[in-house]
């Protein structure tokens, strides 16, 4: 292969959405959304309250279809795909809710997230451990290097259900790291977590910047957004807005207004 | 004691395990509110029974009516009853598993339950209805006389043999990385679809294995009682089996075979026998109450003791930090 066609595959965004609208009834939650998102960088998605972002994110996930418009993954049409397909593609959403397996170990929630063990089917299960194990050894390791990044190696075999919010939040991210994503679609991953690990979580998503994994967030707070995100896409009623650096946003009145007004 | 009661214990002991086994699998590791379950032994032991009898223009067989009697041999009634629970579970889960929130789910199967039980009960032509199959042959039976002692030997061995492939089969499923998909689709289905799990699948494979293990059960047990018929699947011999595993303790083998033991086997003996002591109770007093006793039971357990006997156990992996 050419070195010239890695670089232009490299220079076209990872996400592509195209004018895709999600109504509720004839409400418009998701008004004709059009954006894109380069590889390797984070970009936040910013707008006040009811501006459709989370909506849009569920939208990108697959949890809620589409009402129309199309989703280009990685230049793959994936707007009809249901969410366990996406994930299995790489684009992966963890929740803004807690969301743990609580009767799964802490160290167990990484490894199911797992897509590449012989075990996981039903033919594999019956065929026996010997047929799995190596597949199951591998991923503890990898599951505990990750645990140790984390700070939560000391937890492993803890229930998953008994850790405090900001655990479970640091459990979620991790699980979706063990699915080896190439978009994370975050959605306020700071919120409602000590800010001791809030600072935590912003180092690991530049790392993970640095390690070419590509990441959209919705966050509110702009400090956070201008200090991680390269660049940002502001949302209102639905409806883009405006889009480019914090900086350059900043600058224009108009959607500073839109998003202090809502 | 004498060696038929004896036998007659330990064999129901073993189609109840089996079938606690299959229920645990469905309910206790994967969620499923199966309150059809007990169709599912029904449909195999009806399969069993059809596959080994003669026709029923056959002399002997004359008084009843029923499709099919093929007179086939061991243990070929034993597979086609465990095929036909996994069929079975097809288009039920299909209907059922794909689109309903969890508890309709649970609604959904019990009313499945009761209208198969009244099909059949009213459709006499196909299963003979109410009155059920009578004369069974029980495997082997050309071979080893089955009214002898010896046969009773043969057949509680057949159902150890029986008990420890199924216990072996479960083991595999539920303590492998497939069993922790299914515990994760339990715990919160939505986050498993995050994760790449497709829930439809998990679920109608569970539904699928425990309906074919609950098919084998079913034949089990028709072989050995030699009869079958509506009044011996009702819907609350679900109910019982659900206790067994909340008694036992959800989501782990060895529970579910302690809470075979436990409730469907101690409950009923014990049942059994204090009807005959001479207590001077009225006649039906004691059957009725032990509804009363399984209901209090399932009542009881969830409110002290939730996870049962035998709680499902914490996975610790090898070379982990030491705890404690």
């Amino acid at each position: 292969m050419s070195e010239g066609s890695t670089t232009a595959r490299d220079h076209q965004p990872l996400l592509v959405a195209k004018d895709v609208h999600r109504h509720f009834e004839g409400m418009r939650a998701v008004d004709g959304v059009s954006i894109e998102v380069p590889r390797g960088q984070i970009t936040g998605l910013i707008g006040p309250n009811g501006a459709g972002k989370s909506t849009f994110m569920a939208v990108l996930a697959g949890t809620l279809p589409a009402t129309s418009g199309t989703i280009v993954f990685d230049g793959r049409d994936i707007t009809r795909l249901p969410p366990f397909m996406r994930a299995r593609t790489g684009l992966v959403r963890p929740f803004q809710l807690p969301s743990e397996f609580a009767r799964l170990t802490v160290l167990e929630n990484l490894l199911v997230a797992a897509q590449d063990n012989r075990g996981d089917s039903l033919f594999g299960a019956l065929m026996g451990k010997r047929y799995w194990i190596e597949d199951e050894r591998r991923l503890v390791k990898q599951a505990r290097v990750l645990l140790k990044r984390f700070g939560m190696t000391a937890k492993e075999s803890d229930y998953a259900g008994t850790m405090s919010g900001g655990q479970k939040r640091l459990v979620e991210i991790m699980r979706a790291l063990m699915l080896k994503p190439r978009l994370l679609l975050l959605d306020e991953p700071m919120s409602g977590v000590h800010p001791k690990i809030v600072e935590e979580i912003q180092y690991y998503l530049q790392d993970l910047r640095s390690e070419g994994i590509t990441i959209l967030m919705v966050e509110h707070e702009l400090h956070m957004v201008e200090r991680l995100c390269d660049s940002v896409v502001v949302m209102a009623q639905g409806k883009v807005i405006g889009s480019g650096t914090m900086a350059s946003l900043r600058k224009q009145p108009e959607i500073v207004d839109a998003y202090l007004v809502g | 004691m004498n060696l038929y009661y004896g036998a007659n214990l330990l064999i129901y002991a073993g189609v109840d395990i089996i079938a606690c086994l299959a229920l645990n699998l469905q309910f206790g590791v994967s969620g499923i509110v199966n309150f059809s379950f007990i169709v599912f032994q029904a449909v195999g032991a009806y399969t069993a029974a059809v596959l080994s009898m003669p026709n029923d223009k056959a002399f002997g067989y004359d008084f009843q009516l029923y499709v099919g009697g093929y007179q086939l041999p061991f243990p070929i009634p034993w597979i086609g009853g465990a095929v036909a629970g996994g069929l079975l579970a097809v288009p039920v889960g299909l209907v059922v598993l794909r689109k309903l929130r969890a508890d309709y789910q649970a609604i959904a199967l019990l009313v499945t339950s009761v209208i198969a039980n009244t099909v059949i009960t009213n459709a006499r032509p196909f299963l003979n209805g109410a009155a059920g199959l009578a004369l069974v042959p029980p495997p082997l039976a050309d071979q080893i006389d089955p009214n002898t002692a010896p046969y009773q030997y043969f057949y509680v061995g057949l159902t150890i043999l029986a008990v420890v492939l199924v216990l072996f089969v479960v083991n595999r499923v539920v303590n492998s990385p497939y069993g922790r998909s299914l515990r994760a689709m339990r715990e919160r289905e939505i986050a498993a679809m995050a994760i790449g799990k497709n829930p439809v699948r998990l679920k109608m494979t569970a539904f699928i294995v425990g309906g074919v293990i609950a098919g084998f059960s079913g034949a089990l047990l028709v072989g050995f009682i030699q009869f079958w018929a509506p009044s011996v699947w009702l819907y609350p011999e679900t109910i019982i089996l659900f206790a067994a595993i909340i008694v036992g303790g959800r989501g782990n083998n060895v529970g579910a075979i302690l809470g075979a033991l436990l409730v469907p086997v101690g409950f009923e003996e014990v049942t059994r026998l204090l009807n005959n002591a001479p207590l001077g109770l009225p006649a039906g007093v004691v059957p009725a109450l032990e509804w009363v006793a399984i209901g209090l039971l399932i009542m009881g357990f969830l409110w002290f003791r939730p996870d049962g006997v035998r709680p499902e156990p914490r996975r610790v992996f090898e070379g982990g930090p030491d705890i404690e």
